[in-house]
């Protein structure tokens, strides 16, 4: 019988818009990259603020994830969802609203960043009106997609889309939790959960970030792109379905192994561990089932640029996701975490992976979309070797860097003391491999920019009209008895027809593996007193001290300053006594950080007297010769806005931080005022070179770095009296 | 009584364990659904369809409704 035919056309201008967004952010991200690389090796160029290593660095992290990589995803998924469910997006205002919110949200972070407005975690900084509006566009985004799935002329839904459904349910689920927090004016919020939960939820975020906006995606795009260009059928389509379950089952545990030896629950960190290496097969046998799709055509992988591409990228992606396990085994972890390392496997999954799936995918996709030949396919092979060049050179140089800096940190001389005691010697030693990395990254993005330029040349080569051609496909019979094989057969919801609940089915199966993983960690995690034990001398930031950590965070120090001190002898003889999870109770958000640029922080307080830090800020490499930090001369002459320290006491208050009779109105400012006062005039004791800061920004920082780590040096009085965080 | 002091005192050691063994019987059950018997027309079929994207409505869907 002959079927009604429905004719319909795609909307490849949409496509063509996210496709030009991604070479824009791409480049603008990853020169930012290259900046901050560069300001690593020589602090001059932190001239201003507004550009400084600590500002920039999650300007260039949420550029190349959420921007670049996003759009690349959306370039992908509008693309092909239209044609694996044969039909167009359900709506091309929700389309044009998709693309547009999601542009002004990075221009949004790129002014916002930049002026220091921050909710200091990582991945995770916008502010919450910016986050609010990444939850509307997002939930824009999922209506034309799930309307687009419903409306759909094709019964069997390819695993492309199951990746990009978990994708799209998932960061929904993590964005809205993680990014929970009270607000305390337009630009400042605080997180509504406070240090080792604030931490976990954090890094659940992080890593299912990684897993779900970094990974799934991608994955689907590769299961659609690379059987595209290669013209055969994915190795196994079995294998493809096995590879979606298993990794969306077990990535959502994943997370606590980035807080290995902190102050995290035990339990917590091993179940983060096993959950890892786990992790280690289904990503292989995806990775596998990418790179047996070329069977047969390995030899067009020779010739054709699109398919070297993809093979780096899928080689990549098995390199990546062989260390991930690998570095969630405790005792590599120990020596991994904090150092460059970290970086080096995080650039290896985003340059190797997402760049180059999503180069392959670009330059498949631009002949097509702007109907054409490509400009110039040599330049895209010159842009392949500057690109896997750069990335060798970057990745090697800063994993030598990470393995050289973690075993500095932990070596002993033979009378038993530390052998480097001086941090700074522990980062001289870095400024080669630091220079590599900055040229590495400099090749990868000479190869940006070739492909902006590749692509831009063959868009001008368009015709004056695109063509849309209609499409024909048979529309979907709303009668039973339908003879198609269901590979979900037998499991139908009552009321509904197979074809028609199957997206419906997968979804809820897909938001219930998540959720319930989820739950199995974030419960104990917030609801067993014993996780975290409140410490009677802990008390809470005095309000001067507040707006000291609240300057810490606009300036991005947490970018290179942990405050969290492992429970290592090396060190506990380099920073002082191991972190405890009741230190942390008030901190709303928490600053442990990931990586020591600089020295851990956590038992800062008392070390130095005021007038050092004052020095120190002012001109770093004159306290510490060859220190790469960042000067901060500004702090010393710009004003404390005392007027905002009520406000965000009593947001504090409000997340249950027993401020007492600090939020009545104006004490908080006058308490501010008197220790400000104090700090001001003992540095103006020891120099008189220093007087008038009781106003100024630099005794609000003086006052929190006096203050880490000085409450547990009380705590011999360790109270016995246990209350959850939860209960705060 | 506090829902914290509940959960404190409901022995959940095996808490994990228990998470494990409920995941590894939900990948037994994928296998089975995946690789059962008489799925292989439907996979193929499957497995084609980015292939098959930029045709206008194959014989194969013609013959479905």
């Amino acid at each position: 019988m002959n079927a009604q035919l429905d004719s319909f056309k795609y909307d490849d201008a949409i496509v063509r818009k996210f496709l030009f967004a991604t070479v824009l952010w791409g480049v603008v991200g990853m020169l930012v990259g290259v900046i901050i690389a560069l300001q690593l090796v020589m602090p001059n160029l932190n001239f201003t603020p507004w550009l400084a290593f600590g500002r920039l660095r999650p300007l260039h992290t949420n550029a190349v994830i959420f921007a670049f990589a996003g759009n690349a995803i959306f370039t992908g998924v509008y693309y092909s969802s239209q044609r694996l469910l044969k039909t167009r997006m359900f709506s091309d205002a929700l389309s044009a609203a998709h693309f547009w919110g999601w542009q002004l949200i990075i221009v949004a972070a790129a002014v916002t960043l930049p002026l220091g407005i921050t909710q200091s975690k990582e991945y995770a900084e916008l502010e919450w009106p910016i986050d609010i509006m990444i939850a509307v566009v997002w939930v824009i985004f999922a209506v034309n997609f799930f309307m687009t799935v419903a409306r759909r002329r094709e019964r069997h839904i390819y695993v492309a889309i199951w990746f990009y459904i978990a994708s799209i349910v998932t960061v929904a689920i993590l964005h809205i939790f993680n990014n929970l927090s009270m607000p305390a004016g337009l630009f400042k919020s605080y997180s509504l959960y406070a240090g080792v939960q604030d931490a976990f939820m954090q890094w659940w975020y992080g890593h299912n970030a990684v897993a779900f906006f970094l990974t799934t995606p991608f994955l689907g795009l590769m299961y659609y792109f690379m059987p595209k260009a290669a013209n055969r059928p994915v190795f196994s389509y079995r294998l493809s379905i096995l590879h979606f379950w298993t990794l969306v089952f077990m990535y959502i545990w994943a997370g606590p192994h980035h807080l290995h030896y902190t102050a995290l629950p035990e339990w917590a960190s091993t179940l983060g561990m096993i959950f890892s290496v786990m992790l280690w097969m289904p990503s292989w046998g995806g990775g596998v089932n990418g790179l047996l799709t070329l069977r047969g055509a390995w030899n067009k992988v020779a010739e054709d640029p699109i398919l070297k591409f993809f093979v780096v990228a899928v080689t990549a992606y098995m390199m990546s996701t062989f260390e991930g396990p690998m570095l969630s085994v405790k005792s590599v972890n120990a020596l991994a975490h904090y150092t460059d390392w970290i970086i080096a496997h995080v650039h290896t999954g985003a340059l190797g992976w997402n760049g180059f799936l999503t180069a392959g995918m670009l330059y498949w996709l631009a002949p097509r979309l702007f109907q054409t030949k490509l400009f110039s396919q040599k330049l895209a092979e010159v842009h392949f070797w500057f690109a896997t060049f750069g990335m060798i050179l970057y990745a090697t140089a800063i994993y030598s860097a990470g393995v050289q800096q973690g075993l500095m940190w932990r070596a002993f001389d033979e009378t038993g003391r530390l052998q480097y005691p001086d941090f700074i010697e522990t980062t001289m030693k870095l400024m080669p491999m630091y220079w590599m990395r900055a040229l590495g990254g400099t090749m990868f993005l000479v190869g940006m920019i070739l492909m902006a330029y590749n692509l831009v040349m063959t868009w001008a080569k368009r015709p004056a009209k695109y063509e849309e051609p209609v499409v024909q496909a048979p529309a979907l019979v709303k009668t039973p008895g339908e003879t198609v094989p269901n590979i979900f057969a037998g499991l139908t919801i009552p009321g509904h027809r197979k074809w028609e609940a199957l997206p419906l089915l997968f979804t809820v199966w897909t938001a219930v593996a998540v959720i319930v993983a989820s739950l199995f960690e974030i419960i104990p995690t917030f609801l067993i007193q014993t996780n975290i034990p409140t410490i009677a001398s802990v008390k809470p930031y005095t309000p001067l001290e507040l707006a000291g950590r609240d300057i810490y965070q606009r300036e991005g120090c947490f970018n290179c300053h942990s405050q969290m001190v492992r429970p290592f002898r090396y060190e506990t003889e380099r920073f002082g006594e191991y972190s405890k999870p009741g230190e942390f109770v008030y901190d709303h958000p928490f600053l442990w950080g990931s990586r020591r640029t600089g020295p851990d922080l956590a038992r800062e307080g008392g070390k130095y007297n005021n007038l050092w830090h004052v020095n120190h800020m002012a001109q770093p490499r004159k306290v510490t010769p060859n220190s790469i930090m960042p000067a901060y001369p500004q702090l010393l002459t710009q004003k404390l806005d005392f007027a905002t320290i009520q406000k965000h006491v009593d947001a504090m208050a409000m997340l249950g931080v027993p401020y007492g009779d600090m939020v009545k109105e104006g004490a908080a400012v006058e308490a501010a005022k008197a220790q400000a006062a104090e700090v001001a005039a003992d540095i103006a004791a020891t120099d008189p070179n220093y007087t008038g800061l009781e106003d100024k920004e630099i005794t609000a920082l003086v006052a929190y770095l006096q203050r880490l780590g000085v409450d547990i040096k009380k705590a011999n009085e360790v109270a016995a009296a246990r209350t959850t965080a939860g209960g705060q | 009584m506090r829902l914290t002091d509940v959960m404190s005192h409901a022995g959940l050691a095996g808490y994990a364990e228990f998470a494990l063994i409920l995941f590894v019987l939900a990948f037994l059950g994928i296998v089975w659904v995946v690789f059962r018997p008489g799925n292989k027309p439907a996979m193929d079929a499957a497995a084609r369809m980015p292939i098959d994207d930029e045709s206008t409505g194959t014989p194969e869907e013609e013959t479905r409704s």
